[in-house]
């Protein structure tokens, strides 16, 4: 083959139908898709998925930068694949709907650690949130998650006595005596973004599974 | 079906089509000849053809 | 018998003119290259070491393992392999359009470009402005600069092309082409639709996958290949088995691979057809995959002694050998059913290790061990050095992705059964985990040799201990073994 212009051209036009397919077709299909209304008992209109906002928004920008997506995956494959559903990772599978909001959208490729989807329903205590942070061995000995000690501040007990949002630390865990720990705002925002993780709303296209609806605990995450 | 879906489908059909429409081309043109040509074009006056090159892990051996 | 000169000394000259030409800009982009290489092989120990022991330098955010890990992989994508890629490229269409590199000064030019964009992304990655979009994690504000530096490459090459005094086309002049002319608008696309003017929703998702996924198929494959298309007949002394093959391997690959992507995303939460149309686009890869092996494997039949004595041979014949097996592991991969086990895994992880390392890194490696001499005009110092690297590479590679491709199955089959406690299947992980750490350390040691081994060759051409030039062309210095 000597001819310069036909590889050329080749070249460019497989280029072309795949950018025509997975580019330019997902983006006429999807890129227009709008958080779905829904009226409650007393005729009230909302919209899911709701969009994020103030500290949770903020919550968002330090889970991207701080790379959290490398180990927590945001999907819940369906039933009967894989065991997303079993695990109480999420009542129903995802669905494109479910991010429109997000910027990025942080699906994630890697289960490192448990899928993130739902955690907001799962584990909505502030406290545990904030220990498990601080250091994943106190929660949940023998993880491999990072501690996250720059998301906190360790200072001196003031005259009024430990703040009331101090951590909870025991044995080798305590900061010493006369010393306390205490959430920067980050982590603050980082919590109040992994409490609005919940994908726990229906959508036409993936509806709530019926009487399912409170099988999921805590408990069941395991 | 969407002006879009049908649009995919038509160029979806038209790949091979032009594909083959390219071959054909091609081969008229000669660009399939000669085959033997463009599999000798690494060798050179320098590095021919049946010469092995970078057998150097053997320099001990060879220099003794 | 090629380019159209007629004299023969005159051919000779211009042979000796082309590898001197190209000393300045590709010994520029190789040390780059490698020095990223050292830096990016450290990243990944840290990377490596954090997984099993989460406490290490755990108590700096620019430390934590969610940057760590990606400035890991940008430091390796684009400042290893994608500036060694250049430089193989930059060498190889010289060679094959049989001219001189011209505007070198271009070239030189784009390299700072290249690495002044890449340190600012990379600092910007460990003070927190990743985009947290895999393989983009760049920053918006370096990218520009690395899409500069690139067009300057790429136009360089299509001048090149352009002025090519061979007018046959070699395969490996299809693949680089293919490589230049993909790789831009992957990139555009990725940079405007992601990070500059994001698109709504999942349709991010797709458009990172097309990225990337075509940005090792479109990209590094091209230029891994196009190098194995070069050396094997070049250090054998043999053309490849069959040019027609090629072709067809050529062609095959151009349709299917850039329709691989969204193979990433089975089961997630994007339409049906798009994962469809990827497993399909997938599978299909079979029929390049087969043909190259063909190609480059029966290629080396009957010359495996070669082996024994080419550095070059030894690392690119390696390559050819994983470029198979990670394809062959790919299309596995993207298949529904065993998908839904090893995705999410560390087997993904091992499989990529296995086509970037595997195949790419070696097959580069390999590269260099035969351009440098001819650009620079000096032997290797050391082959005790060129063992160590190669033992080192090839050991560490065997220990990485074999264990943790199989440490990462057992992952996958724990964490679909729901009644494993999830700690449960983190523990299985540990030991698969702590061997890669063993893998990534021999791997650390084969690249210290291998850039001890180029300082101590630079110290020849620059410094005091300067030796005299060898004729490597002419055969003098090397005594090449003859025939079989
Ligand atoms: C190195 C991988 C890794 C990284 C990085 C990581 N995690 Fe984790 N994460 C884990 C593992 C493993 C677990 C399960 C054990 C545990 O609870 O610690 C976990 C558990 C969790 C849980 C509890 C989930 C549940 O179902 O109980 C939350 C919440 C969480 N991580 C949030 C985060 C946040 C926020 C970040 C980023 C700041 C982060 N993780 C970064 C590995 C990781």
């Amino acid at each position: 083959m000597k001819y310069g212009p036909l590889l050329f051209l080749g070249i460019l036009l497989t280029l072309a139908s795949s950018w025509v397919g997975l580019v330019l077709a997902p983006y006429k299909q999807l890129g227009g898709l709008l958080p779905n209304p829904a009226t409650n008992a007393v005729g009230v209109v909302s919209y899911f998925p709701e969009a994020r906002k103030g500290e949770a928004q903020q919550g968002a920008e330090h889970y991207r930068s701080l790379g959290c997506v490398y180990c927590h995956s945001q999907q819940v494959r369906p039933a009967g694949f894989g065991g997303d559903i079993d695990r109480g990772w999420g009542r129903r599978r995802s669905v494109s709907r479910d991010y429109v909001h997000d910027r990025p959208v942080m699906l994630g490729t890697s289960r490192t650690g448990p899928d993130l989807t739902n955690i907001g329903e799962r584990q909505s205590d502030y406290g545990w949130h904030y220990t498990h942070l601080y250091n994943p061995q106190i929660t949940s000995k023998g993880s491999v998650m990072p501690p996250y000690p720059f998301l906190f501040e360790k200072r001196r007990i003031g005259p009024g006595g430990v703040s009331t949002n101090a951590l909870k630390l025991v044995g080798e865990f305590a900061p010493g005596d006369g010393w306390e720990v205490v959430p920067t705002p980050a982590a603050r925002q980082l919590v109040e973004y992994l409490r609005s993780l919940k994908s726990s709303y229906d959508l036409p296209e993936a509806p709530l599974p019926k009487a399912a609806g409170d099988a999921v605990t805590a408990t069941a995450v395991q | 079906m969407s002006p879009i879906g049908i649009l995919l489908l038509f160029g979806a059909m038209a790949v091979p089509v032009v594909a083959l429409a390219c071959l054909r081309w091609a081969a008229k043109n000669g660009q399939l000849q000669n085959g033997d040509r463009g599999a000798l074009l690494p060798f050179d006056l320098e590095e021919p053809l049946d010469k092995a090159t970078d057998q150097i892990l053997n320099r001990k051996s060879a220099k003794s | 018998m090629p380019g159209e000169l007629a004299d023969e000394g005159q051919r000779r000259a211009m042979l000796a003119e082309i590898d001197s030409s190209c000393r300045a800009p590709v010994l520029f982009f190789v040390i780059s290259g490698l020095a990223w290489l050292l830096l990016g092989t450290l990243l990944a120990l840290v990377t490596s070491i954090k997984l099993h022991s989460p406490g290490f330098l755990a108590g700096w955010d620019f430390l934590t393992f969610g940057r760590v890990r990606p400035a890991h992989l940008n430091a390796v994508i684009y400042g290893f392999a994608s500036q060694t890629g250049i430089a193989v490229t930059i060498w190889l269409m010289c060679r094959l359009c049989r001219v001189p590199l011209i505007s070198g000064g271009l070239i030189i030019l784009a390299a700072i470009f290249w690495n002044v964009g890449l340190t600012i992304g990379l600092i910007g990655i460990l003070a927190g402005d990743s985009t947290a979009i895999e393989w983009l994690e760049l920053p918006g504000y370096s990218t520009p600069i690395l899409f500069f530096s690139y067009a300057l490459v790429a136009v360089w090459s299509i001048i090149t092309f352009r002025l090519r005094r061979e007018s046959h086309l070699y395969v490996s002049q299809w693949y680089l082409l293919g490589a230049i002319l993909w790789f831009p608008w992957l990139y555009a696309t990725a940079q405007i639709m992601l990070i500059l003017e994001p698109v709504r929703g999942t349709v991010q998702a797709a458009i990172n996958w097309w990225f990337a996924h075509n940005v090792l198929g479109l990209w590094f494959t091209p230029i891994g290949l196009a190098a194995i298309y070069y050396f094997i007949p070049k250090v054998i002394g043999r053309p490849i088995h069959s040019y027609y093959l090629s072709v067809l391997g050529f062609w095959s690959l151009a349709l299917f691979y850039n329709w691989n992507g969204l193979h990433h995303l089975i089961g997630g939460p994007m339409p049906a057809w798009m994962i469809t149309v990827s497993v399909v686009a997938s599978v299909m890869m079979l029929i390049p995959v087969i043909t190259v092996a063909i190609n480059h494997h029966f290629t080396m039949v009957g010359h495996f002694g070669k082996l024994r004595y080419s550095p070059t041979l030894r690392f690119v014949v390696v390559g050819a050998l994983c470029y198979t097996a990670t394809s062959l592991q790919g299309v596995a991969n993207s298949l529904r059913s065993y998908s839904e086990i090893v995705h999410f895994t560390h087997h993904t992880i091992a499989h990529a290790h296995l086509g970037l390392y595997g195949f790419f890194t070696m097959v580069m490696f390999g590269s260099l061990y035969y351009i440098i001499p001819r650009i620079s005009g000096r032997e290797w110092p050391s082959l005790g050095l060129i063992s160590i690297h190669f033992w080192g590479c090839f050991l560490g590679l065997v220990l990485y992705v074999v264990p943790l491709s199989y440490g990462g199955i057992l992952q996958g089959l724990a964490m679909n059964d729901a009644t494993v406690p999830f700690m449960k299947v983190v523990e299985g992980t540990l030991p698969w985990l702590k061997l890669r750490t063993f893998a990534g350390l021999l791997m650390a040691l084969g690249h210290v040799a291998f850039v001890g081994n180029l300082v101590w060759l630079l110290a020849r051409v620059f410094g005091p201990y300067r030796k005299p030039v060898v004729a490597i062309l002419s055969g003098t210095e090397t005594p090449a073994i003859a025939g079989k």
